[in-house]
């Protein structure tokens, strides 16, 4: 095109936005803030301007090979409370609201990537994967943390059954991946192929048994830390019955969009914006109405119902090429404003505080990974390519991590405090690295650009 | 919960509302007019508000403000989407002095009538009175264009040309108001710290910055999913930097939308996205509002009626000045105000914009009776204009 009108992106350009944008939120800064609406209208700036930057520096990462969605957590870890301070841990707290939106979306894209035909031909190799990952990430990260315990700032205090407990609960949560990292960067890279498969159905399938472990966990640290507490079985068939309602409701939902796109189609965007949030609102409304007044531990997973919806219309009705279409057009904003907030949430303050165990325990997962996903390989017998770059794939963790250490500290205040600190400076490191090595993982078996959708 | 609850509410009355009510409306004859005033998502706002279910309270409504910012922000783009050069150059340029003079009659008629007969309804402080009135009376220099919109589908008489002008006339005479909005917000009384020359200087210099920005993203043809996100986040910007340094979002965005229409080639494009959810997003405006608004009992209705009738000399004048002072628009009829009685769209917004900037209970009320009188204006439009088209054929 003539007169700069630039068919391609021209990276000066962006580098440029950047430093005006830089200019702007350095001169706005030193206006004195004395009313509700100055600091409303502050927010706005700052949230306005961190997804503008995060789109630029996704373009800039892009040119070097990182996966955008690094882009959107650098921008905001810039933008958040530990660098720039441009957006406060208030002001990310307050976009709760589009973070849920966002994490309901990214569960619907989830499920209906799972291709049930796909998955059954490649049982074998989930199965392993997922049965040695588990074990192995659990055995090395629980063992790691019992034997070096006293070696460490943070755990060198504990007692021995303290300390048990909390090898037990951070290996567990060690398992726990990133299914919304995972969904971004296969769109992102439009990766599809055996390998593709493999590790989202693992991801996804991890995602609902890492629930069941934590409950089973959690009743066994009870046991240990509070002497003489039995293991509550019951605990874990409640849980059985919570997953097995969510995926029906799941299904009952995908049933209900398929209709909408059959009978009415017109606004399904806003129509899956609205279902994605009424979804996780009201799971959690129904959740707290039956702990409140019913008194009955039935809690819906707003995640796993989603991910159940969307599993739903990719492989039982003929609605969903415009299903993925409808995904596919709010992707980019969602991803934008998910992965931007969520790289502002991460807290450095955590890293700062345990670096040696975070680190150690960042190689320890690591190699765990490795381990549990080349010999599930070798069993499995796919390519040797594959089970090589694997475990690079499985090393993004966030939302459901960070959840099950909160959970953890109510639980058990005394070591869930300093549980809560080590998993979120581990998150920092692995939310950084992870991304980046997926894409490079991608891109060395060769399933980059193979996606038709 | 409850912001995230009301959120949820909102959106889905404006997105369904939308749908229901103004994606169906050819061919429901009368019934369409009470639609297009929107008085529906007034009451439903009412009904949302403090006075009764009490979900839209301040509280919700100032954790929602990104979302109030980014509606402002869309119609103020919107608005200045209004104004490209090209387009405005295709008409007779009497056709664009008939709009500036009929919104400059109208605007100082009611600024004259309102400032005395203002303090018999409300009581407030000289230089809040002063801002109050310049803002009432800006509201009532806009015009709406829904009505003539439809008209204009369905009619066929040889009125067409009057109702041509009367829909160019409706398009830009929205200029005059928001150049009285600027001076609102800088004669703005209130606890701000900043003076009004430095407010001049950040605001320029902001601008210029942002506007720099939009074209540094518009240097290349962009997909509309990029194009969306960029929009967005420059409006979100756009409305925030504004109320930061104390200004109107509506206006800073008014202001970016004309130059982005004048000097970008991505208009069209920017224009469809705008145009998509315009009529949304006004939902979300007229339900916001309606949070504050009060039951139009008779402390409301009569100054409601007041600043109707007012408005309505005023238009009445207004188009009688037009016709009579430019030579070119002889051959239309004189009373062409009663063509741009219809209230809405803009006119909400920079209620809404004054709403947020001069929060007081006093401000509430006086928006409060002014929606009553657009909505008393929006029902009356289409008979005003079928009058105007009777008298032409």
């Amino acid at each position: 095109m003539s007169n700069g009108f630039y068919a391609k992106d021209n990276y000066t350009v962006y580098a440029l936005v950047l430093v005006f944008l830089a200019a702007l939120a350095l001169g706005l800064k030193e206006v004195d803030i004395g009313t509700a609406r100055q600091e409303a209208g502050w927010i706005n700036f700052a949230l306005g301007g961190t997804l503008l930057a995060a789109f630029v520096i996704a373009k800039l990462v892009c040119r070097i090979g990182l996966p955008m969605l690094s882009g959107y957590l650098f921008a905001g870890i810039l933008a958040g409370p530990f660098v720039s301070g441009f957006l406060s841990m208030e002001s990310v707290e307050r976009f709760k609201l589009i973070d849920e939106l966002a994490l309901s979306i990214i569960a619907l894209a989830a499920g209906a990537e799972l291709h049930l035909g796909a998955m059954k031909t490649r049982a074998r190799a989930i199965i392993s994967n997922i049965v040695l990952i588990t074990v192995l990430v659990f055995a090395a990260v629980s063992l790691f943390v019992a034997a070096s315990g006293s070696l460490f700032n943070v755990t060198a205090d504990f007692s021995s059954s303290q300390l048990a407990a909390f090898a037990i609960l951070i290996g567990v949560i060690s398992v726990a991946r990133s299914p919304s990292s995972t969904i971004a960067v296969i769109n992102e890279c439009r990766a599809a192929g055996p390998f593709t498969e493999t590790v989202l159905s693992v991801t996804m399938v991890t995602d609902i048994l890492i629930i069941i472990m934590f409950t089973i966990a959690l009743s066994m640290s009870r046991h240990l830390v509070f002497a003489g507490s039995g293991m509550q079985w019951h605990a874990i068939g409640a849980l059985g019955a919570e997953i097995a309602v969510s995926m029906a409701v799941g299904v009952a939902l995908g049933k209900a969009v398929s209709l909408y796109i059959r009978h009415i189609r017109h606004d399904f965007l806003i129509f899956l914006i609205f279902m994605a949030f009424a979804v996780s609102r009201a799971s959690m409304g129904f959740n707290e109405f039956m702990e409140e007044y019913a008194r009955v531990s039935l809690h819906l997973e707003p995640l796993l119902i989603c991910m159940s919806a969307g599993f739903f219309i990719r492989n039982f009705t003929p609605e969903y090429s415009d299903f993925l279409d409808g995904l596919g057009r709010v992707a980019m904003p969602v991803y934008v404003l998910f992965f931007s907030l969520a790289g502002a949430a991460l807290n450095f303050h955590s890293l700062l505080l345990c670096w040696p165990l975070a680190l150690a325990l960042v190689l320890v997962r690591a190699a765990g990974l490795f381990g549990g996903s080349w010999v599930a390989g070798k069993i499995s017998k796919i390519p040797p390519s594959h089970h090589y770059f694997a475990w690079m794939t499985y090393l993004t963790q966030a939302g459901v991590a960070i959840g099950l250490a909160r959970l953890a500290m109510r639980e058990f205040p005394e070591i869930g405090i300093h549980l809560n600190t080590v998993v979120l400076a581990v998150i920092a490191v692995n939310q950084v690295i992870g991304p980046v090595l997926f894409k490079a993982a991608l891109h060395g078996v060769g399933e980059v650009g193979q996606s038709r959708h | 919960m409850k912001v995230f609850f009301a959120f949820f509410l909102v959106m889905v009355a404006a997105f369904g509302g939308y749908h229901l009510s103004f994606r169906r409306i050819t061919g429901r004859g009368k019934v369409a007019w009470v639609h297009l005033t929107g008085l529906e998502f007034l009451v439903l706002g009412l009904l949302l508000g403090p006075g009764f279910f009490n979900i839209l309270n301040e509280s919700t409504l100032r954790s929602l403000e990104p979302f109030s910012a980014l509606a402002l922000g869309w119609i103020g783009l919107l608005a200045g989407f209004q104004f490209e050069a090209v387009q405005i150059r295709r008409f007779p340029p009497a056709f664009f002095a008939a709009g500036l003079v009929e919104s400059g009659v109208t605007t100082l008629v009611s600024f004259c009538c309102l400032y005395p007969v203002l303090p018999l309804f409300v009581q407030m402080p000289g230089a809040m009175h002063l801002v109050t009135t310049l803002a009432l009376s800006a509201a009532a220099g806009c015009t709406a264009q829904s009505v003539l919109g439809l008209m204009f589908l369905s009619y066929a008489g040889t009125g067409m040309s009057a109702l041509r002008l009367l829909r160019y006339i409706g398009s830009l005479d929205g200029l005059l108001p928001m150049a009285l909005l600027v001076l609102i917000f800088f004669t703005r009384p209130g606890p701000l710290s900043i003076n009004p020359l430095d407010i001049l200087v950040l605001l320029a210099a902001a601008l210029a910055v942002i506007f720099m920005v939009y074209m540094f993203f518009l240097t290349r043809r962009r997909d509309t999913d990029e194009l969306a996100l960029v929009v967005i986040g420059m409006t979100v910007l756009t409305s925030g930097a504004a109320s930061l340094i104390g200004f109107s979002p509506l206006l800073a965005n008014f202001f970016i939308g004309i130059c982005l229409v004048n000097l970008t080639r991505e208009k069209e494009k920017i224009f469809q996205l705008l145009v998509s959810i315009e009529k949304p997003v006004y939902l979300v405006l007229l339900i916001f509002l309606g949070a504050g608004w009060h039951l139009p009992g008779f402390s409301m209705a009569v100054p409601a009626v007041v600043y109707w009738l007012v408005r309505m000399l005023g238009k009445i004048t207004g188009g009688l000045a037009a016709a009579g002072s430019l030579p070119a628009l002889r051959g239309y009829p004189r009373l062409l105000g009663l063509g741009l009685m219809e209230q809405g769209g803009l006119a909400v917004a920079i209620l809404f914009d004054f709403q947020q900037r001069f929060a007081a209970p006093e401000v509430s009320y006086v928006v409060g009776f002014a929606l009553t009188a657009i909505v008393l204006a929006q029902l009356a439009s289409p008979y005003c204009v079928h009058l105007l088209l009777k008298r032409s054929d």
